[in-house]
């Protein structure tokens, strides 16, 4: 794998570092607070040309992870917006049709449509539960029942790349669909309060009676391996966004040590807080090394779905701990949202540590990259 | 190993049920709004529990360590936030515990057995692991003494009545020149900042106290002048198995909360795939050990042996534990983990990794101990490696 950087993924790292900057630094912590779409941003993402890297053959995956890290060592929650949008680019521009690549590509490239990819149920798996989303399929027609949960951006996107079990009973396959926000029977139910990544907005989509005439991604029965590759992306998108949070806190926490005197020296000094901060930094850097393997093997159009899985039980078991331990390290001041009057600076741990449980995430009690690698060897 | 008694046990029961009743449905609310949870204050007055390490000479319940320690977990299990409220109201009066005098307990036990709560202030902006560079003095007049400056982080101080303070009375004296003191509320000089906006542990009252020349008897002396260090470290010696139990309440919850998502998710299968199986029976195996190491050390308490280093590793010990639990538990629930109760026990227990002495100090406490060269002869080996 090359560590060199070509001049296109160099410059997307300077509009990516630019926008977070100039319009993330500023209103991260307000994001938090108030859990407010942020509309603008998305459009400024679009001028940025930063919307939907992986659909763009000059970018790729390795210049969205990239940009993902810059932009969550500010801001995971937009970067998490980004990623489900790009995620869900990456799918129309790989499987969709050529009228709906037309139709959608334009508008997701300037942010002018926003879009996410619905993947999960309430159920035990996948077309399982009461609520599970089936579709029938009629020639090119597709007609939906049933529930995705937990559906990221859900309310502000405009356009869902969705996955529906389909066929008769006892030989269920999983079809993959393209729905605009406005088909008719399409709902969103409450935002969920989520512990971090606020201002990235959470709920269920119903879909009732839902008919697409042209909607279905693809072809119909490969369903199931798309669904696993987009599985794969977001999961090298939240690994990328987990690093790039543990990068911004290792920083913030050795700044905190230099500056916090206790028994006459900055503690910073002391083998215990510097063993913390190594660590932090390092599992971070070597969970970033194998982020960036992953997505140049997808780039240069090899298999990456073990890889990705690696990354992401990594992190499953050290993403936490970067928060944990950076915290620590600042004490009494990291564990508060908003400085206290006797403190001035700012305090983003906390706000790092709600959002990091969310990138670190498995989706579910089944979601089990460990066994993917397994059955690798 | 301690078995409880049929009295503990009912006690303990007493206050499960009081947490299902008050604490539990209370909790998510309170901690959304960050404010202080006065009403618990009230539902818990009948019970008096407020005053259950009180003697009963005095009229509280007198309850063991390991009675307190049964009731604390109960509570954590709870809401962390509102048990740190009993458990730091318990650790302030632990100081007068240890060195008041008759008066003094009568001061302070008093409100606390009607239905008022204590806080205990040491920590300073320069003063967190330092102890000893706190800047807050008490200078000595003919009245008593005049007590300037500030402190923070501190638990209960926007609600308690009685408060247990530290100050130098000997500024060039260091961790020798601090004494302790006890004050009231709404003594001129003594004013309460804003409540902190914290990550965990949100309705538990957390400020800023400013000590503005505020003039106290000589009779609110806690012991003799510089016998603040000693009073501090021991009531924290005392104080540091409260954070466990409340800690090993958490994380039960914390599996608790997992395995009923888990039996909801999967209705049909009696038993989850290995990889879940074996990282709940971790998770309860650290529970356990965690419990067990505490109860040692209640043990050693109550038996009248040396706790110092056990104290501090049950503190570590427990809150490792629980938010490794509580970390792991929102792992296996994935999404449905992340919009529901366990996020806020991953932030409380954040917060309890941290105060009544980071675990980084209570690891050079056991580390100290672990290195100690023993004080009586050299053993005959090492004798004669030495030469």
């Amino acid at each position: 794998m090359s560590m060199s950087m070509t001049e296109n993924r160099q410059a997307v790292l300077a509009r990516a570092s630019a926008f977070a900057d100039e319009f993330l630094e500023p209103v991260a912590a307000d994001l938090d607070s108030t859990a407010k779409f942020p509309q603008a941003l998305v459009m400024e993402l679009g001028r940025q040309n930063l919307l939907t890297l992986p659909a763009d053959s000059n970018a790729g995956l390795r210049a969205h992870v990239e940009a993902l890290r810059i932009i969550a060592q500010v801001c995971p929650a937009v970067a998490s917006i980004l990623n489900h949008h790009a995620l869900a680019a990456y799918a129309i521009f790989k499987w969709g049709s050529d009228a709906q690549k037309t139709a959608y590509l334009p508008g997701l490239a300037t942010g002018g449509t926003l879009s996410t990819v619905a993947m999960h149920e309430s159920g035990p798996a996948l077309g399982h539960g009461p609520e599970a989303l089936v579709g029938s399929l009629a020639g090119g027609r597709l007609t939906l029942n049933g529930v995705k949960s937990f559906v990221r951006n859900a309310g502000a996107a405009h356009l869902y790349v969705g996955f529906a079990s389909v066929g008769p009973a006892g030989a269920m396959s999983v079809a993959g669909f393209v729905a605009a926000s406005d088909t008719p029977g399409v709902s969103v139910g409450p935002p969920y309060l989520t512990m971090g990544l606020r201002g990235c907005p959470v709920a269920d989509v119903t879909f009732k009676n839902v008919v697409l005439e042209a909607g279905l991604l693809g072809v119909a029965a490969d369903g199931a391996d798309m669904l696993a590759e987009l599985c794969s992306v977001l999961a090298l998108g939240e690994a990328a966004q987990t690093t790039g949070i543990g990068k911004a806190a290792a920083v913030h926490a050795s700044a905190a040590a230099r500056h916090r005197i206790q028994f006459g020296h900055p503690i910073a000094e002391l083998q215990a807080v510097q063993q913390l901060l190594c660590e932090i930094a390092t599992d971070a850097h070597l969970a970033w090394l194998g982020v960036l393997h992953a997505a140049q093997l997808a780039d240069d159009g090899w298999p990456f779905g073990v890889e990705a899985a690696m990354v992401k039980s990594f992190l499953g078991r050290f993403g936490q701990k970067l928060l944990v331990d950076a915290i620590q390290v600042e004490g009494g001041l990291g564990i508060c949202e908003t400085a206290p009057p006797h403190f001035k600076g700012t305090l983003p741990l906390a706000r790092m540590f709600r959002d990091i449980a969310g990138t670190t995430l498995c989706d579910a009690p089944d979601d089990f990259p460990e066994g993917l690698v397994a059955a690798s060897f | 190993m301690n078995l409880i008694t049929p009295e503990q046990s009912a006690i303990q029961q007493a206050a499960k049920d009081f947490t299902a009743q008050h604490i539990i449905p209370k909790a998510r609310a309170y901690d959304v709004s960050g404010e202080f949870h006065a009403v618990l204050l009230e539902e818990a007055k009948p019970s008096r529990i407020f005053g259950m390490a009180i003697p009963q000479s005095y009229g509280g319940l007198a309850y063991s360590p390991l009675t307190q320690a049964l009731v604390l977990e109960e509570w954590g299990y709870g809401c962390c936030a509102m048990a740190t409220t009993l458990a730091a109201s318990v650790l302030s009066m632990e100081s007068v515990m240890l060195a008041g005098t008759e008066a003094q307990k009568q001061q302070f036990y008093t409100p606390m057995l009607n239905g008022k709560i204590g806080a205990f202030c040491l920590t300073e902006p320069t003063a967190g692991s330092d102890v000893g560079g706190g800047r807050t003095t008490a200078v000595k007049t003919s009245a008593g003494y005049t007590i300037h400056g500030s402190k923070c982080w501190i638990t209960n101080g926007g609600v308690a009545d009685v408060f247990t303070v530290f100050a130098k009375t000997d500024p060039s004296a260091g961790m020798k020149g601090i004494s302790a003191f006890i004050l009231e509320r709404g003594m001129p000089g003594f004013t309460v900042g804003d409540d902190e906006n914290k990550l965990g542990l949100r309705s538990s009252n957390t400020v800023f106290l400013n000590l503005k020349d505020v003039k106290v008897p000589a009779s609110a002396l806690l012991g003799q002048e510089g016998d603040g260090m000693k009073i501090a470290m021991q009531t924290l010696d005392l104080a540091r198995p409260a954070i466990a139990a409340l800690a090993i309440g958490l994380a039960e919850r914390a599996l608790a909360l997992c395995i009923a998502h888990i039996n909801a998710r999967f209705p049909a299968k009696p038993f989850p795939g290995q990889a879940l199986q074996f990282k709940l029976a971790d998770m309860r195996i650290q529970i356990e050990a965690a419990r067990q190491v505490l109860h040692h050390m209640l043990a050693l308490r109550e038996a009248g042996k040396p706790f110092s280093q056990e104290s501090a590793m049950s503190k570590t010990y427990a809150t490792d534990v629980a938010m490794n639990v509580a970390a792991t538990a929102m792992r296996l629930m994935g999404s449905a983990g992340y919009i529901s109760e366990v996020g806020k026990l991953m932030r409380d227990v954040k917060v309890m990794q941290i105060y009544e002495g980071t675990n980084q100090i209570q690891r050079l406490v056991v580390a100290r101990a672990t290195l100690a060269r023993p004080k009586t002869a050299a053993p005959a080996l090492e004798k004669a490696m030495a030469k």
